[in-house]
């Protein structure tokens, strides 16, 4: 039985990665990725109170995290496709035109 | 059969044909003309069996529903009794002559029909002033002539000594008019009501207080002063002068001028419950009746010495109120109405005759206009209080309620006969006696003309009679306007106790005798210097005071132009300044200067706003924890 606290500081510190990820990165699949490792470190979190609780409802809001996660990626990579064909980049410095 | 319930008639007659004149009268011959004389007359010919139908059932108050606002019912209602009764027959009998008048005078005129359909309009709404039982349709009338007023001193709106005379015609009265409102909202506030009756009722019940009584019946007066013009609103009055003559005949017989008299009047139980207001009403009556008086001496212009003329007789009506002898206020309101339009519609013939209107160019007309000569000598005679003519048993019942209250005040408003009487003379001597000025190119006026001064003639001279013969029920004329019309006194509460035993109506030997010397010692003083015809070269001591109209005009100027536009222009800059460019353009600007120093924080990129989500979800845990503490 692994105890809930190593599940909860491996979410932690996954967080705290995908965190670091989207603010530090400059390219934007990497910052997508670093949102889908933020988005892992919440389902894991989830799965690990649900297992400590003993219900199933942390692994329905896993999967149901998992679900967004997909469609987000979809949508986003999609999304940046388009970017790049127009701009040619995908680097969010140069993508500042939205603004004033 | 004519009863009193169908009094309303009377206004709607004249209304209906300024209606008809106004709109169809320029496909009519004349202009439409004969409409507005024929139904006007229509309405004088009315009014007499109107008369007797009040001999019969005595005063009666109507009050039909106009319209209902909340709980409370406005009424269009309408009172015929004594004092509106005898008004209404003065207003439409010297319209319809004044009229007909016009015909001759007006002839050629282009607005022909329009100046028909102007005065149609100003009788209706001064009968329907006089008949008003109701401060609402009181006030509106009181408007609307007003309005008719500015139109026809106007009338010849090209010149512009005419323009600017309408306009202080119409300001004038208007800053009386302002007062009139807040006076009538105060009573409103007080009682509840606009029912001139019931407010009556209330007045005499105490249910007003006294400040705000004497309040309101100052501000009341500040309205009938200004119509009346009375000092120190009485400005515009000789100015009105520059409308066509019979408009000047209709403003100062019948029509406008009287309407502040029977304002007063129509309200006097109010006034008799504030005596500082009654006092006022004496004291200003005087100071114009003696003023004007003093004015008209140096006067030049036929027409502005009976303007001034006009002002002294309202003042001692004014007077009359005052002391609180109503019913020989309006006796004389009466008369005067007679001799006066009398001696406009002659002094209309002379203009009409000869062109002009200045006495230093008129003289010796007796030849070539006999009938305005002798008729014109008729009205004066009458205004000057010539023993035996109407003028002077009418004034004499004002100088007999006078010397019932102070012999001071009986000798000074002596003294002003004998002032009337002299530049009443003066007038006529000077225009009618000595040499030929106009070397025989004056032309006696038309019999269309002739006819109405012939007409006002008569009761110039026998109205003053009307004091010693029955007057239908009533022992006399001012037995009449005091209300003895031998019906009960029931029915008289109804309507309110309007008004009070009289004094003995027939002057004593006392009145007679000083009034009629003072008459003939100015009119023989007149005589006596004019009647030569050679001009007085020496100017009198105190003549420039006098021909500057006491400097009222001068002061009313400098306070324009130095008080108010200066106080405008502080004002207007205030505006601009503050108002405007400061609280009005800043508050338009703040949003965009506020927005301009927020809109740097939008900077488009990405990790910015990131770092200020995760700042404020981290300031956001932090209170969490913190305050959980």
């Amino acid at each position: 039985m692994i105890p809930l606290e190593a599940v909860a500081g491996l979410s932690a510190v996954l967080f705290a990665i995908g965190l670091y990820g989207v603010l530090a990165r400059r390219n934007a699949v990497l910052i997508l990725l670093a949102v889908e490792v933020m988005l892992n470190a919440v389902a894991l979190n989830f799965l690990g109170f649900g297992a400590f609780r003993g219900d199933l409802t942390g692994q329905v809001v896993a999967i149901f995290v998992i679900c967004v996660a997909a469609a987000e990626v979809g949508l986003a990579l999609g999304i940046l496709l388009r970017l790049h064909r127009n701009r040619q980049t995908v680097d969010i410095d140069r993508l500042d035109e939205l603004k004033w | 059969m004519v009863t009193t319930a169908s009094a309303w008639l009377l206004p709607a007659l004249p209304f209906l044909a300024f209606l008809l004149t106004a709109t169809l009268g320029r496909w009519l011959p004349g202009q439409g003309a004969g409409i507005a004389i024929v139904l006007t007359g229509a309405g004088a010919v009315l009014w007499a069996p109107l008369l007797g139908a009040l001999f019969v059932e005595g005063p009666q108050l109507y009050q039909p529903v106009w319209f209902t606002v909340g709980g409370d019912a406005l009424h269009v209602s309408y009172i015929v009794d004594p004092l509106a009764a005898l008004v209404l027959g003065v207003v439409l009998i010297c319209s319809t002559h004044i009229q007909v008048y016009a015909l001759g005078y007006m002839g050629g005129e282009a607005r022909f029909g329009w100046f028909f359909a102007v005065v149609a309009l100003f009788t209706a709404a001064m009968l329907g002033l006089v008949l008003s039982a109701s401060l609402l349709t009181l006030y509106v009338c009181w408007e609307v002539v007003g309005l008719c007023s500015y139109l026809l001193i106007g009338f010849w709106f090209d010149r512009p000594a005419a323009v600017e005379a309408a306009k202080k015609a119409f300001i004038t009265t208007r800053v009386g008019d302002v007062g009139l409102l807040i006076g009538i909202l105060l009573l409103f506030r007080a009682t509840g009501t606009l029912d001139i009756p019931a407010i009556v009722t209330a007045v005499q019940q105490g249910a007003i207080d006294g400040g705000t009584l004497t309040a309101a019946a100052i501000l009341v007066l500040l309205g009938a002063f200004g119509k009346s013009g009375q000092f120190p609103l009485h400005v515009w009055l000789p100015d009105a002068m520059e409308g066509p003559t019979p408009v000047s005949a209709l403003i100062h017989a019948a029509t406008m001028v009287t309407a502040g008299v029977y304002l007063v009047a129509r309200l006097f139980p109010i006034f008799e419950a504030a005596p500082v207001a009654l006092a006022v009403v004496a004291a200003v009556g005087l100071i114009s009746a003696a003023g004007a008086s003093l004015l008209a001496l140096v006067q030049t212009d036929i027409k502005r010495i009976l303007a001034y003329s006009t002002i002294s007789q309202l003042g001692l009506m004014f007077a009359a109120l005052g002391t609180g002898f109503l019913p020989a206020a309006i006796f004389h309101l009466t008369t005067h109405a007679a001799f006066k339009a009398l001696l406009f519609l002659a002094a209309g013939s002379v203009i009409h005759g000869t062109t002009r209107q200045k006495l230093d160019e008129l003289g010796g007309l007796r030849r070539s206009l006999p009938v305005t000569a002798f008729t014109m000598l008729a009205g004066a005679a009458a205004l000057a209080g010539v023993p035996l003519t109407s003028g002077y048993f009418s004034k004499d019942e004002i100088l007999l309620g006078l010397l019932d209250r102070s012999t001071l005040l009986f000798v000074a408003t002596l003294a002003v006969s004998a002032l009337t009487a002299f530049y009443t003379f003066r007038l006529w001597v000077r225009a009618f006696l000595g040499p030929d000025q106009m070397h025989g190119h004056a032309h006696e006026s038309p019999a269309v003309m002739l006819g109405p001064l012939v007409a006002f003639t008569v009761p110039s001279l026998l109205l003053g009679f009307l004091l010693f013969i029955p007057f239908g029920p009533s022992a006399n004329i001012i037995a009449f306007l005091a209300g003895e019309t031998g019906h009960p006194p029931a029915q008289y509460a109804e309507i309110g106790s309007y008004y009070h035993a009289h004094h003995e109506a027939t002057p004593n030997g006392l009145v007679l005798g000083t009034s009629a010397a003072a008459a003939l010692a100015g009119a023989g003083a007149a005589w006596a210097v004019y009647r030569s015809g050679a001009r007085i070269r020496r100017r009198l001591p105190g003549a420039a005071v006098l021909e500057r109209g006491f400097f009222i005009d001068a002061l009313y100027r400098w306070l324009t132009t130095q008080v108010v536009m200066r106080l405008s222009a502080f004002f207007a800059w205030f505006d601009r300044r503050w108002v405007n460019d400061a609280g009005v353009n800043g508050a338009g600007r703040l949003p965009a200067v506020v927005g301009g120093a927020l809109r740097t924080l939008q900077t488009g990129n990405l990790s910015t706003y990131a770092l200020a989500i995760v700042a404020g979800m981290a300031l956001i845990a932090g209170i969490i924890l913190w305050s959980g503490r």
